[in-house]
């Protein structure tokens, strides 16, 4: 039987839907499953950890491992997959995982694939699915390394219900640090704000918001749904948004139930990161922008006139009155 | 500081790409620089503008597209050039061409590779960090800022899952920069003549000291064998006239049509 071993997506100590994503994917196909998990006073997780579908548990907890460094935590990953014997290895879609998944695959001889969306086995030949060229194609890709390391695209599988698994822990052994790399320290920009992974409902907002009232304006309307509040690369490079806010296809990937493009063209670099949400709507003046092509919903528009329409129409039908 | 960056030339990825038979319809394609690593040579750039750093650029490829990028590094202020041109590069992945540039790597006297984070015809963002496992030095991806601090030392930030991450590297070292490090500069039309007539080193394997065989080009990890189109998304209903009417109209159809609200 093939065995995945999945890298826990731990992130400030809250374990990622992911896991359990990737887990159940792993069990769909026949394999025997164990996670790995690393960082620094993550014993609590343990239980959810197997809950979540894994039959072994590698925990590396340790100090060392708070900071994220990409040195030490592929040490982690390389013990674990030796140790479990591991076929494959699939990170969730993090930078971290971007980070680490090459480092572990050099170590180990393995293949490495980014980005993926599906896995099939046939005995013991894995075959890959990706977009590539800025998702303009997508590969299927075979494995000749008798091993392969794999990214997985947020969102490319479920979660199975009533997913199982058992409690049993190895402990690895805590990782030298980097003396090379050393983390100095992590800015952290997010704190209490809706991830936008995991949010519902994503609005961003493009170079057509043109400043930070416009920004203001928009997260207004992102405040009154409990939006994610996202942004396309331009107002991040003009500096009205923080990076960790950029979607597309060098920030986050996002694939919630409703998007929401205001102001934003619809770049394909853009495009790659939302193209999976179930319903796009796009606010917009230009009629032939190509955010159209793929908005369920278009609004032909000044944003400055709609948003703020929007805003109180939304509220009319969510309030119970109305 | 001597430094080595590495330039991809990549099919336009604004172009359409059209796909038969599970194959790439080359006709109609164009190949560029790649976008990243437009960012990797300008940091080269402002290093050796800033801090007198010597700046080396090398491409594994041939042809004349690759021929025309290096000139472009060149018209962007990067002072000399390898081009690894050798038929058993036709077929590769990120693991052969880190090979490749390992064996570049060790020829020179380099204190740091500037890679991209990925190239636009895989996506894959592995290729600098595997150079980086093979020459066995530390290595940061990722990478929107440099910052020297003496000559044994950079101090560099990262785009990383819970914010920037400030990382001090000891050289020799490996980065990988993304777009966001800095606005590309476009090359003034003296600097594009004075490029025309700069020497390339171009080599190939055997020239560089190693085969096919020993890249591991006859034992490729993994290979494309199918190419596919993506699945369309079809633009739905576009509303133009009144705001305030379109927009109660939308409103009205998440909440009944779609169910979204
Ligand atoms: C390698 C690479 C990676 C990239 N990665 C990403 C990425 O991850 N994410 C990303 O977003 N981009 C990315 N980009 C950049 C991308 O190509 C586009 O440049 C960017 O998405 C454009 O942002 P925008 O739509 O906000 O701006 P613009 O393209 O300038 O569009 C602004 C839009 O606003 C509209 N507008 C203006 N005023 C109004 C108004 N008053 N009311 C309504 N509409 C108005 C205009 O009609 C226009 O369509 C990447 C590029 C490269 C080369
Ligand atoms: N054939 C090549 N020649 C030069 N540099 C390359 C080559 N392939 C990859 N690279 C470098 O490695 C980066 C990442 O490539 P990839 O792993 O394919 O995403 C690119 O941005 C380039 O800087």
């Amino acid at each position: 039987m093939a065995k995945v071993l999945v890298i826990a997506d731990i992130k400030q100590g809250v374990l990622k839907g992911s896991t359990a994503e990737l887990l159940s994917k792993a069990k769909a196909i026949g394999a025997e499953t164990a996670v790995a998990a690393i960082g620094n006073n993550i014993e609590s997780l343990i239980p959810s950890l197997a809950t979540s579908g894994s039959d072994t548990q590698y925990v590396a907890d340790d100090p060392g491992l708070e900071l994220f460094s990409a040195g030490p935590y592929a040490c982690c990953v390389v013990d674990a997959a030796r140790q479990f014997g591991a076929d494959m290895i699939w990170f969730g879609f993090s930078e971290s995982g971007k980070a680490v998944a090459p480092r572990v695959a050099a170590q180990l001889d393995a293949a490495c694939a980014t980005d993926i969306t599906d896995v099939m086995l046939e005995g013991d030949q894995i075959e890959v699915i990706r977009p590539a060229i800025t998702n303009k194609v997508i590969q299927r890709v075979k494995v000749n390394a008798g091993q392969l390391v794999a990214v997985v695209r947020a969102g490319a599988f479920e979660a199975t219900e009533g997913i199982t698994g058992t409690e049993n822990v190895v402990r690895l052994s805590p990782p030298a640090p980097d003396l090379k790399a050393v983390i100095k320290e992590i800015v952290s920009e997010a704190s209490g704000e809706i991830d936008l992974a995991d949010a519902d409902v994503v609005i961003s907002v493009g170079r057509g918001v043109k400043d930070q009232a416009g920004v203001a304006l928009v997260k207004e309307l992102a405040d009154e749904l409990e939006a994610g509040f996202g942004s396309s690369r331009a107002m991040v490079d003009a500096g009205f948004m923080p990076h960790y806010k950029q979607v597309g296809q060098t920030g986050k990937i996002v694939a919630p139930t409703l998007y929401m493009a205001i102001g934003i063209s619809g770049a394909i670099q853009h495009l790659a990161g939302m193209k999976g949400s179930k319903v796009i709507l796009a606010v917009n003046k230009d009629p032939e922008a190509p955010i159209f092509n793929v908005a369920d919903y278009g609004i032909v528009g000044d944003l400055f006139e709609v948003v703020p329409i929007l805003r109180e129409e939304i509220k009319k039908i969510r309030s119970p009155a109305g | 500081m001597k430094i080595l960056t590495t330039v991809k030339n990549v099919v336009d990825v604004e172009l359409n790409i059209h796909v038969e038979n599970g194959a790439i319809v080359e006709e109609g394609l164009q190949y560029v620089i790649n976008a990243w690593d437009e960012s990797a040579v300008e940091t080269a750039v402002q290093l050796k503008e800033n801090n007198n750093a010597e700046t080396t650029l090398v491409s594994v490829g041939g042809g004349e597209d690759n021929t025309k990028m290096i000139r472009r590094g060149y018209a962007m202020g990067i002072e000399s050039g390898i081009q690894i041109d050798d038929a058993a590069l036709a077929e590769g992945d990120s693991f052969v061409y880190a090979k490749v540039l390992q064996k570049v790597y060790e020829k020179g006297d380099y204190d740091l590779v500037i890679t991209g984070k990925q190239a636009q015809d895989t996506d894959n963002g592995q290729t600098g960090i595997i150079l980086a496992e093979y020459l066995g030095l530390p290595c940061v991806s990722n990478v929107i800022a440099i910052e020297v601090i003496d000559d044994q030392h950079i101090k560099v930030s990262r785009l990383g899952d819970a914010g920037t991450e400030i990382v001090e590297l000891e050289l020799p070292a490996v980065v990988t920069v993304d777009v966001s490090i800095n606005e590309p500069r476009l090359p003034q039309m003296r600097s594009i003549m004075m490029a025309k007539k700069k020497p390339i080193d171009v080599m190939d394997l055997a020239a560089l000291g190693t085969s096919h065989d020993e890249i591991g080009g006859a034992t490729l990890k993994s290979e494309v064998v199918e190419f596919m189109a993506p699945e369309k998304r079809e633009g739905g209903q576009k509303f133009e006239g009144d705001a305030a009417e379109i927009t109660a109209q939308v409103v009205g159809l998440l909440a009944n049509e779609a169910k979204v609200l």
